[in-house]
């Protein structure tokens, strides 16, 4: 009985003074009191997992080589949890690198920065998986232990498209010019070269 | 006599403890880089925060902010400039990354971003420091650029245009008269 009556007032302190006198002069109320904590302790324990979250996002990929010395993706996300969790830990396992979600000034805001060579970022889907506390644990365990991370189940997955960088145009426009400036000399100077013959 | 006080300052000198060599705090080491070739008004200019913590304990609170691009010269692409991490272990870092736009152009100087944290978690006091700064550089106006990079697709084409007329009106006077030569002869035969 103090064992739970501890917990509750663990997890409910608002509860705690009251509950201390009526659990002396009214028992009954104090059952009651107990049965409701109990009934409310799952909930309050399951608060560290984010619940069937929703997730809104937006990315960023840098477009061109000529201004930029370096790949850029950005994932912005903001997270809306039905148990309406705030400021949670986030974590994400990006081509097996593990980055710390960033917090933003807004609220459940969240932002991934991943930057490299071009060549190693070369265009495609990224598959962004987002990992909670618990998760990130569990990942660090599997990574330490060698085993394969994929099987473990991420809080929930963002797709990050690289359309590829542009490095210029493969052929100069003053080659093409100059190659339609020849042909056209070339097909003038036969027609010519006929006429004479 | 100062041989023995030269001796007694040795020897205490032993039992005072070595500041620096052993750091039992979290320590954040900060870098902002911009990383663009060139910076061009309009384009899009990368700037990059790298923060090493070289400590041997887990900082807290990290809190980075970049109060140095005035929203007159600069809009924001994509990232935050005021962003902040739970803890960053020791011995790790982190990256960040904003894309910003320049909206002028003309000479900029980069100066450093702040950066506050908790070096345990009982510390109340937040510690402060900077990052590295990038320094300054020259913003091209988008012009210029162009007239650098740009494929120049447009210019050719009125090239193209403004030629057509010396080559194809004696093209189209010589294949006139060849059409009418051609038939006169297909006539006689």
């Amino acid at each position: 009985m103090f064992l739970i009556r501890r917990e509750i007032s663990f997890y409910l302190p608002w509860l705690s003074s009251p509950f201390n006198v009526t659990y002396e002069t009214m028992a009954a109320t104090g059952k009651v009191l107990v049965i409701i904590g109990l009934c409310l302790l799952p909930i309050l324990t399951n608060g560290d997992t984010c619940l069937a979250p929703q997730i809104k996002s937006q990315t960023y990929s840098t477009p061109e080589a000529i201004v930029s010395t370096e790949t850029v993706l950005i994932v912005e996300f903001t997270v809306n949890c039905k148990n309406l969790l705030k400021n949670i830990n986030l974590y994400a396992d990006v081509l097996g690198r593990l980055i710390p979600a960033t917090k933003t000034t807004e609220p459940n805001k969240y932002q991934i920065s991943i930057s490299d060579e071009h060549k190693k970022l070369p265009s495609g889907n990224y598959e962004v998986r987002v990992f909670d506390e618990e998760g990130f644990a569990s990942l660090r365990k599997a990574q330490r232990s060698g085993e394969s991370t994929e099987a473990l189940k991420p809080l929930f997955t963002l797709t990050l498209n690289h359309p590829g960088i542009w490095t210029g145009s493969i052929v100069q426009t003053e080659f093409v010019a100059a190659i339609t400036a020849i042909v056209v000399w070339w097909f003038a100077y036969t027609s010519r070269a006929k006429l004479l013959a | 006599m100062k041989l023995w006080i030269t001796a007694l300052i040795l020897t205490f000198g032993c039992f005072i403890p070595s500041f620096g060599e052993e750091e039992t705090d979290a320590r954040l080491l900060a870098s902002k880089n911009v990383l663009n070739q060139y910076l061009v008004e309009g384009k899009d200019l990368t700037v990059e925060y790298k923060i090493f913590n070289v400590g041997s304990r887990v900082a807290f609170n990290v809190l980075l902010n970049d109060n140095s691009f005035p929203e007159s010269s600069f809009s924001i692409v994509s990232g935050n400039l005021k962003v902040e991490w739970e803890r960053i272990a020791p011995n790790s870092n982190v990256t960040h990354a904003v894309i910003l736009k320049p909206l002028k152009s003309g000479y900029f100087n980069f100066t450093s971003a702040e950066l506050s944290y908790h070096t345990s978690e009982e510390s109340r006091e937040r510690t402060l420091g900077y990052t590295s700064f990038p320094g300054e550089g020259g913003i091209v106006p988008q012009r210029e650029f162009d007239r650098r990079f740009s494929p120049h697709v447009l210019d050719w084409l009125v090239f193209a245009f403004m030629t057509l007329p010396s080559l194809g009106i004696p093209f189209l006077l010589w294949y006139s008269s060849k059409s009418k030569y051609d038939q006169s002869k297909v006539k006689k035969n």
